[in-house]
């Protein structure tokens, strides 16, 4: 069973969730609706005046009476043993109302916490922090996973550095290269990724008598509600958790933190409620990070392009945690029988990894589609052709069973098109000029079923205002505006007419904002209690209209019968008649056994290169996804194109630096971690093949949160290589390495 | 004149100055002008200018007169989202290094967290609460919203107000005067070019008008 | 944040007695957004900040039959914007427009930009006390340094940042500085000073001395200059290596010209050997390239930054070249 662990436990496997539990649903969910007047339609975000007015309330934004500032004392060390821990200065200064130790012994990273103030205000806060005295017995460690390999390495943990991560195999892989024409293997490394959310993590902790109310910049409430009660040893019934608003999170923030369970306790210990802001170096050092890894793909074909054999070696790092698993794009999305996975995951002195946008997909999806257009180039082989070669309808590489649907041959068509794809130099590297231009592809793979038992109530008030209420997160995907056209779609309504409640654990059952779990789960959850909700409107305008149930249509704020539609009665004044405000409860179904459930897409880059300078310019990103159903096709491109953002960063620009000796981070800011600027950007075309997909759920849609994130380096690093003639197989391409690649090629030809 | 809340008053004697101490014993604020000690007499008998350890100013925020004391390590930021409660502009990096605290001094777009807030005396501050009248939207912040210009929109007030500094100077911006009147803020969620759109849409609906 | 007093001069000779008094516990704030960030990581931690903002008349740009004068606290947002500049003096305008953001060069000031502290990520770090703070050893030299000095580094490898200091060398720059002891000016190619001289300090100022302002020589007929700034993102980089050129070219050759660097040394790196390489002769990529050999010669990188040197050639070659087109 693959898994990828995190280091705080959020009580539910994350992968586990993104895949999609065993489908044990054996019918196929109602036919799904094609005639939508507001899903699919571009609907600007309902809530857009509280935004753009400075008025949403973010965590940071939050203010209480008598609340205190904390503040976290963490490790200058990459590894040492606290010896002495010296509180009483702290206690004693004026304005600080609690101190808190927070470890003992053994300091694996630089920036673990070690002890935490609560004081009046953050100046004061920062001058305790100043007056703890500690003295640590510093340590050997060890910073890089090439020195964490080696032989005598300083240990990380108890155990050895280098650990079994995951294992796969199908067919006779030994058989495969045997039956291959031709074989070709490639090594791939991708750096580390801070996350970087605009907003740092952020909590507010507050006790009324025994009961936690806790504000936090959360993508997950109730895994954070969950992990705070087992760590402070209370029942889940005491703790509440509410996220109104967040500043991106980006994986970041998709369980509990040990700062908001700090929070709690000097909350507890002070008598009054302790907010906790993070600073920009804290979340570069010690809230996670996307593991780094070095893939080594081998592969065996015929001449014509038919894969035989593909094998896949990955070493991972993330740090004191877990690396990721990058394996599953290359076992699931070309036609191979033959396969071999073995991935190692290797400890460092660093700060852990977390789950970041697509965890382990991009990093393998960088190097098996880097893989892909390295060996078309070796088999003389257009690289799309390549690809289409190789597609299958079924997955595990048409090993296995059937995908509910699949329009990643629409996406490469589409892609192709609109970047022109016959523009591409035939063999990489083949144009002149100081200035080489070239282009490249990626393909993508994602889960984005969603989690069956997800709830949603719609609750209509007798006044004929209604409510959407569940447990859910809008991270920035626009979740409040979808979740209100669903519920003004099925009712017959406007967004605007509909209160969309979330963010609160009081609210019924949701999972995590992560994985691109949210649209499908939340929306078919909304739609099962709005569809509830009309056949109760409906059986009470039959008996009103005197005209069959099956015949009313929920439409302009009316019910009327479809034959004779002057017979109705206006939606507010039929609610009026209620006896109380009534609730109806939806759950998303379960899916469908026997069947995949997948989003695929493709990327097409172009990018311009200066052999001088080193500098790659992207001059076009286009982008065609195939996620099921589209539900608001405004805010959907905003996540095309934030993901194709985000690639192009970390393709170009975005490097974790550490220096080996000192074990420390030198660049923990946004001034040297460098992220793309306005001025970085190319023309982004993002499109989508939009067709709902007919069993997995009752609206046809699919996860989208991931998906434009996932092919977006590849797709520049290929262009890179079609430009120039040599693949750098390495990201962040900064122009010391982009110089170096085009001198060891001038020095090899 | 409007008096702000004050949180808290610090005074630093003369000798503590001299001694190189900071901090010094809290104490109720009373309205007065310039706290601290006046400056003496320096070498060459030049009149020092005082030595403050808080000063009050007198400013304006979105267009109401305010006076604020401050300390002269508070940033315009801090006393903006701590002291005033207007939070729209972010505390995202507090190094100028990623524009979520943008506002207008004077018209000028502007890092808050890098502006000491003793600065701020006489000087007009637009924050993005301050753009609305009433319910009616500034256009940009309209095209926000009918573009699609945000995400998560922590980064959007910052861009909104560099977008309105920017409208209010050329306004009529070729694409590439877009992205470089922007180039000064940050957006991790990777809209930019939705924002560049929203830009385009309010500088042409603001022509209109 | 360590709390500090406050004052605000409203004459030079007051700011500067502030100076003397304080006896090396206050700083000079000009636009503060180099200032105010190094305050904030605490690798600065006055008693006093003397606010020059306060001193009127220090902001301006005028041009008189001398030449030009800038005033210190001259916003570096009206130098990029002043159509005078960008008509006589491109490259100064091309310098200044290259800057940072617009927020930061709505406040930030000349003065600012020509007394900025290095961005060397160990200087910035308080935790790491090199040799610039007090400390006996230079992280960088072994450490991590793909941004750091290709020339002039030795006990300290740090590059400076400015790009108004290359550009306004090459143009022949004045500075003048204030004292209790009154004015001098001097060359801005001899305010600065490698590590060697002093290494806690890049420039001569002494501690009782302020920057008042800059001073031009009238730009002579046929003279351009042009700034060339190689960075890895588009906007808001410090330079990987910049290249500021000034000269007259003439039927096809140069005349006298400066090439000053940014980017690669303590100091801006004037490239004297390249520009008597190159007098009188026609400009080409060759020839700008064989040129600059002597100069490249004396490099001495470091493990991460053997890539600036090809940088130098593609800066220089670039900012000449422009030149030449007009």
């Amino acid at each position: 069973m693959r898994k990828d662990a995190y280091p705080e436990d959020t009580g539910l496997d994350y992968l586990e969730m993104a895949k999609g539990k065993e489908p044990q649903g054996k019918e196929a969910q109602p036919p799904v609706q094609t005639d939508f007047k507001l899903i699919g339609r571009p609907t600007p975000r309902i809530d857009g005046h509280l935004v753009v007015t400075g008025r949403a309330k973010y965590t940071h934004d939050i203010f209480f009476k008598d609340m205190l500032y904390a503040k976290i004392l963490r490790s200058p060390h990459a590894s040492a043993e606290i010896t002495s821990i010296d509180l009483s200065a702290a206690r004693s200064l004026p304005g600080v109302k609690a101190v808190l130790p927070l470890k003992e012994g053994r300091v694996k990273y630089e920036g673990e916490q070690i002890a935490a103030v609560a004081a009046v205000d953050e100046n004061t806060a920062e001058e305790a922090l100043r007056l703890i005295s500690v003295e640590y017995k510093v340590l050997p460690h060890v910073v890089s996973p090439e020195k964490a390999m080696a032989e005598g390495a300083p240990r990380v943990h108890d155990s050895a550095n280098v650990e079994k991560l995951n294992e796969y195999s199908r067919g006779n892989i030994d058989q495969g290269f045997a039956e291959a024409e031709v074989t070709f293997e490639r090594t791939y490394r991708t750096a580390i990724e801070i996350h970087h959310p605009v907003e740092t993590h952020a909590s507010i902790a507050k006790w009324d008598e025994d009961a936690l109310t806790v504000w936090d910049s959360t993508q997950a409430i109730f895994s954070v509600r969950d992990g705070l009660a087992r760590a402070l040893g209370i029942p889940a019934t005491k703790v509440r958790v509410i996220k109104m608003y967040m500043g991106g999170g980006f994986g970041s923030k998709l369980s509990f933190n040990e700062h908001t369970v700090a929070a709690a306790r000097l909350a507890k210990e002070a008598g009054r409620p302790v907010k906790i802001m993070l600073s920009r170096k804290e979340n570069s050092l010690c809230v996670g990070n996307r593991p780094s890894t070095r893939i080594t793909i081998k592969g065996g074909a015929k001449k014509d392009g038919t894969l035989t054999a593909l094998s896949l070696k990955n070493y991972t790092c993330g740090g004191v945690a877990r690396g990721n698993s990058g394996s599953e794009p290359l076992i699931d999305i070309y036609k191979c029988p033959n396969v071999k996975v073995e991935e190692l995951t290797v400890y460092t002195n660093t700060g852990g990894g977390r789950a970041t946008r697509a965890p382990g997909h991009v990093q393998g999806t960088f190097a098996l589609e880097g893989f892909m257009e390295e060996f078309a180039a070796e088999l003389g082989l257009d690289p799309l052709e390549f690809r289409r070669k190789n597609y299958t309808t079924s997955n595990l590489g048409g090993t296995g069973i059937v995908y509910s649907s699949k329009g990643l041959d629409k996406c490469y068509d589409i892609g192709a098109q609109k970047i022109g794809w016959d523009r591409r130099n035939k063999r990489p590297g083949d144009g002149q000029g100081k200035k080489r231009r070239g282009l490249g592809m990626g393909s993508q793979i994602w889960w984005g079923a969603g989690v069956p038992g997800t709830l949603a109530d719609i609750k209509l008030h007798r006044d004929g205002s209604v409510e959407a209420v569940s447990g859910t997160q809008d991270i920035g995907c626009g979740t409040r505006t979808y979740m209100a056209t669903i519920a003004a779609e099925t009712l017959g309504l406007e967004p605007q007419d509909i209160t969309v409640k979330i963010g609160d654990t009081t609210y019924p059952w949701a999972p995590i904002s992560g994985g691109s779990l949210t649209a499908p789960s939340v929306g078919p959850a909304v739609r099962d209690a709005a569809l509830k909700a009309a056949d109760h409107l409906k059986d009470m305008a039959a008996k009103k209209l005197n005209v069959p149930a099956a015949d009313i249509v929920l439409a302009g704020k009316k019910l009327y019968d479809k034959n004779h539609p002057e017979n109705a009665i206006v939606f507010k004044d039929l609610v009026g008649q209620l006896s109380r405000e009534t609730v109806f409860h939806g759950e998303r179904a379960d899916l469908p056994a026997g069947f995949a459930y997948n989003t695929f897409g493709a990327h097409f880059a172009e990018v311009e290169v200066d052999t001088e300078t080193g500098r790659i310019s992207v001059l076009k990103h286009v982008a065609v996804h195939e996620v099921g159903r589209i539900l608001n096709t405004l805010t959907a491109e905003s996540q095309v194109v934030g993901g194709i953002t985000q690639g192009i960063s970390t393709a170009l620009f975005e490097e974790r630096v550490i220096d080996e000796s000192l074990g420390k981070m030198v660049n923990p800011n946004l001034q040297t971690y460098k992220i793309a600027t306005s001025m970085d950007m190319p023309e982004i075309v993002p499109l989508f093949v939009d067709l709902a997909d007919p069993r997995i759920n009752n609206l046809g849609n699919k996860g989208l949160g991931e998906p434009p994130r996932i092919p977006s380096s590849a797709a520049v690093a290929n262009a890179v290589y079609n430009a120039i003639g040599v693949h750098l197989r390495e990201i962040p391409m900064t122009p010391d390495k982009v110089l170096k690649a085009l001198r060891d090629k001038e020095a090899g030809s | 004149m409007e008096k702000a809340t004050k949180k808290k008053s610090r005074t630093v004697t003369r000798r503590a100055f001299l001694q190189g101490l900071g901090g010094g014993a809290a104490g109720a604020a009373l309205a007065t002008r310039i706290r601290g000690q006046a400056g003496g007499v320096g070498q060459a008998g030049v009149t020092l200018s005082p030595a403050l350890s808080q000063k009050s100013i007198n400013f304006k925020v979105n267009g109401k007169s305010l006076s604020v004391d401050v300390e002269p390590r508070e940033s315009l930021l801090e006393v903006l989202r701590e002291k005033l409660k207007l939070t729209g502009a972010k505390k995202t990096c507090g190094r100028g290094e990623c524009g979520g605290c943008t506002v207008l001094i004077d018209g000028q777009a502007v890092y808050s967290c890098l502006f000491p807030a003793v600065r701020a005396d006489g000087k007009q501050v637009i924050t993005v609460e301050g753009l609305a009248e009433g319910d009616r939207l500034h256009p940009v912040q309209q095209a926000f919203i009918e573009k699609d210009g945000y995400q998560c929109g922590y980064c959007t007030p910052g861009f909104i107000m560099s977008s309105v500094a920017l409208l209010n100077d050329i306004p009529a911006p070729s694409p590439e005067q877009i992205k470089a009147g922007l180039s000064g803020n940050l957006c991790r969620c990777g809209n930019y070019v939705k924002i560049y759109e929203a830009v385009a849409s309010a500088s042409q609906k603001m022509r209109k008008d | 944040m360590k709390n500090f007093e406050w004052t605000e001069p409203q004459t030079v000779e007051q700011a500067l007695a502030w100076l003397a008094k304080a006896n090396g516990k206050a700083v000079l704030m000009a636009g503060g957004t180099d200032l105010f960030t190094e305050i904030k990581e605490t690798v600065v931690e006055p008693d006093l900040v003397i606010d020059l903002k306060s001193i009127p008349g220090l902001a301006s740009i005028q041009k008189d039959e001398a030449g030009i004068r800038i005033g210190a606290l001259t916003p570096v947002a009206a130098l990029a914007a002043d159509a005078m500049i960008k008509r006589d003096y491109s490259g100064l305008s091309e310098a200044a427009g290259s800057l940072a953001t617009p927020q930061l060069r709505n406040v930030g000031t000349v003065g600012g930009n020509l007394c900025q502290r290095p961005r060397c990520w160990y200087y910035r770090d308080a935790q790491m006390v090199c040799r610039k703070k007090g400390g006996s050893q230079c992280f960088a030299a072994k450490g991590r340094n793909k941004y750091h000095a290709i020339f002039g580094g030795g006990i300290c490898h740090i590059v400076y940042p400015s790009d108004l200091a290359p550009m306004l060398i090459a143009l022949d720059a004045q500075v003048t500085v204030s004292s209790p002891r009154g004015e001098r000016s001097l060359p801005l190619g001899e305010f600065y000073a490698l590590p060697s001289k002093n290494v806690r300090r890049e420039n001569v100022l002494a501690t009782d001395e302020l920057v008042r302002e800059v001073k031009l020589p009238l730009a002579k007929k046929g003279t351009r200059s042009a700034y060339v700034k190689l960075k890895e993102r588009e906007t808001w980089d410090f330079a990987l290596v910049s290249a500021a050129v000034r000269g007259t070219v003439s039927g096809g050759g140069l005349g006298e010209a400066a090439i000053v660097l940014g980017g690669v040394a303590p100091i801006p790196w004037r490239l004297g050997k390249t520009e008597a390489a190159l007098k009188g002769k026609k400009l080409s990529e060759t020839v700008i390239k064989e040129a600059l050999r002597a100069d490249l010669q004396e490099a001495r990188p470091l493990e991460e930054n053997g890539y600036k040197l090809q940088l130098v050639e593609a800066a220089v070659t670039r900012a000449l070249m422009s030149l030449a087109r007009g």
